[in-house]
């Protein structure tokens, strides 16, 4: 339970809240790379964290992100001609480079200087591992680049895609470190999901349906340890990092790619649901990406030509009552991802934390709150950077094992929960 | 037309959930491990709360009968106007039941108050709260403690996070 001014301040994340601060001191996932594949491609519109914005490659193959509106009449610059190094509002024909720099103003003359004196505001894009990053913090204080080991390895290993979640972004995040909901509802797709089953650790899963929670804040975040009953005097352990303020790893099944999430906001009633796969060691098999691309795993199908899941709140998210009833899914919603999302987007647009009531198990999810609560503060009133931004934080992988029963996972895992370039990782 | 998770979904539709209390209070039994966290104990409990009971001691008495332990002895919680309450009745009356242990102090007691919570089915958690000059194998001595008997085990870094997780358990 949180009271209402905590739900709120947790929740905004605009220009000038608390919570939008603290955003705006990480890298945040903007695009996926494919989206501005080329010099000269259309211009991508999207907003992040309450900002409406425009990301386009110019004709050098630099990546610019701008304010979306043309200073002039206030134009969508989505209409925008994106050519010889800038782009041009198809209105009057104002043109501005990837660092929203007005470079021409075809009715004044040339000679005045009147464009230098115009420039729209621009935060930094970068492209690493296929994921185009922005930071809209304060220049001086621009972080590192992302370390987190999906975007590290090469290309060929990994796999990204997004997916639009029509609910505040909280609620979405809080999904990723909730491992008490996995028994209930997503059973079934261990065994089913080509990118879950066969996967040693699964018959834990299935047979002890209680497991025991360990939570223990680190350096970035949390760790949240789940662990059930194994054979020989050892327990089944699954690790989930949660690096602040939105990154969530699951832990990985047998030799399967690991996979984790990024819940960033759009507005304060959307956000982006991130999923990347990745494996440390190898490359991603033909079977894998086609999988994944099918929406299996926790990747979705889309409506074509967006990133809005073909299962969305417009068509009941294809509820499947003969399906629910037969078994087939606990819920009645196919997919692990829109499993959640549906859920998640049925609590309304911003859920009401005054009304719920949770318990014991859910202690992650106080401490993240927690954590998160007590970040913004440090970093509003007293100008501390909040966990998370430092790239050694990213540094951390999820990992399932056994381990004797005497065994602490802190120091039993402290190898597994490592990341090891070219190491495999830790998994049953 | 909009379907009815789209319709049922939206800012204004959120507005008109029920208004009414969906749960009631939840009995709370707090109990401190050892002296450092009944200090941190005595004072969250000077705060407002729905009922939750804090305990700053555990004390043993050889008695036979109900509610006794495995080596014949009856277990007392000391509350914080100093009188001793029968451990057994103090948590068949709870809801669920926090303990909480300063890293390194002696928490083996927590193994008593598991056996209660598992005598009337309540849930135990543990926490252990960070203490000034504790290690890393302290925190270790503390999980060790606790391990075998929580469902869920936290180890903070502030003690700040007693009261924040009171709070958000109602209790």
């Amino acid at each position: 339970m949180l009271r209402k001014e905590q739900n709120d301040y947790l929740c905004q994340t605009d220009p000038g809240t608390p919570m939008g601060t603290m955003f705006r001191a990480y890298w945040m996932p903007a695009l996926l790379s494919e989206e501005l594949l080329e010099p000269d491609c259309p211009p991508v519109r999207l907003k992040l964290l309450g900002e409406r914005l425009i990301a386009f490659r110019d004709s050098e193959g630099k990546l610019g992100l701008i304010d979306e509106f043309c200073a002039h009449r206030g134009v969508s610059l989505w209409f925008a001609r994106n050519e010889e190094c800038g782009l041009r509002c198809p209105y009057h024909g104002w043109k501005y480079d990837v660092t929203g720099q007005c470079v021409e103003v075809p009715s004044e003359p040339a000679e005045s200087g009147y464009a230098k004196k115009v420039k729209l505001k621009n935060y930094p894009l970068i492209d690493k591992g296929g994921v185009l990053w922005t930071y809209m913090g304060p220049p001086e204080k621009t972080p590192p680049e992302p370390m987190y080991e999906f975007c590290t390895v090469p290309l060929n290993q990994t796999f990204m895609t997004k997916r639009l979640q029509e609910s505040n972004w909280l609620q979405a995040m809080e999904g990723g470190i909730d491992s008490s909901h996995v028994s209930f509802l997503h059973r079934g797709d261990l065994s089913t999901d080509p990118l879950f089953k066969g996967a040693g650790g699964n018959k834990y899963n299935m047979q002890d349906l209680s497991p025991v929670f360990e939570v223990v804040e680190n350096e970035g975040g949390l760790l949240i340890g789940a662990r059930r009953n194994a054979e020989d005097d050892q327990y089944y352990w699954r690790i989930t990092p949660w690096v602040m303020p939105c990154y969530t790893g699951v832990p990985p099944r047998g030799d399967h790619p690991i996979h984790g999430h990024f819940w960033v906001p759009i507005d304060d009633e959307n956000c982006w649901a991130w999923s990347y796969d990745y494996h440390p060691t190898r490359p991603l098999s033909e079977n894998e990406v086609s999988a994944m691309k099918d929406g299996k795993g926790i990747h979705v199908k889309y409506v074509p030509g967006t990133y809005r899941p073909l299962a969305n709140k417009d068509n009941d998210y294809l509820m499947d009552r003969a399906g629910q009833k037969a078994g087939k899914t606990f819920s009645g919603i196919e997919g692990i991802g829109m499993q959640d999302a549906s859920l998640q987007e049925s609590m309304g647009p911003i859920c009401d934390r005054t009304k719920e009531n949770l318990v014991g198990t859910d202690n992650g999810i106080i401490m993240a709150r927690h954590r998160l609560l007590r970040a913004a503060r440090a970093l509003t009133e007293k100008g501390i950077t909040p966990p998370g931004v430092d790239p050694e934080h990213h540094k951390v992988r999820q990992a399932a094992l056994l381990l004797k029963r005497d065994v602490q996972y802190k120091d039993g895992a402290k190898e597994a929960l490592k990341v090891k370039p070219g190491v495999r990782q830790t998994s049953v | 037309m909009l379907s009815e998770s789209a319709r049922m979904t939206t800012a204004h539709e959120a507005s008109f959930r029920v208004q009414y209390p969906n749960s009631r209070p939840r009995a709370a039994r707090i109990i401190a491990l050892d002296p450092e966290s009944a200090a941190l104990v005595n004072e969250v409990s000077k705060r407002k709360w729905n009922g939750a009971k804090f305990f700053t001691s555990l004390s043993f008495t050889a008695e036979s009968g109900p509610g006794t332990t495995d080596q014949g002895m009856k277990a007392w919680l000391g509350d914080l106007a100093g009188r001793a309450m029968d451990l057994a009745s103090e948590v068949a009356e709870s809801d669920f039941v926090v303990v909480i242990t300063a890293a390194g102090e002696d928490a083996r007691a927590a193994s008593v108050i598991a056996a209660a919570c598992k005598a009337h089915n309540k849930s135990l958690i543990g926490l252990v709260v960070p203490k000034d000059g504790a290690s890393e194998e302290d925190v270790g001595t503390s999980l060790d403690h606790l391990r075998p008997h929580t469902r869920m085990l936290v180890v903070a870094s502030g003690r700040d996070y007693i009261e924040t997780m009171l709070t958000a358990l109602r209790a």
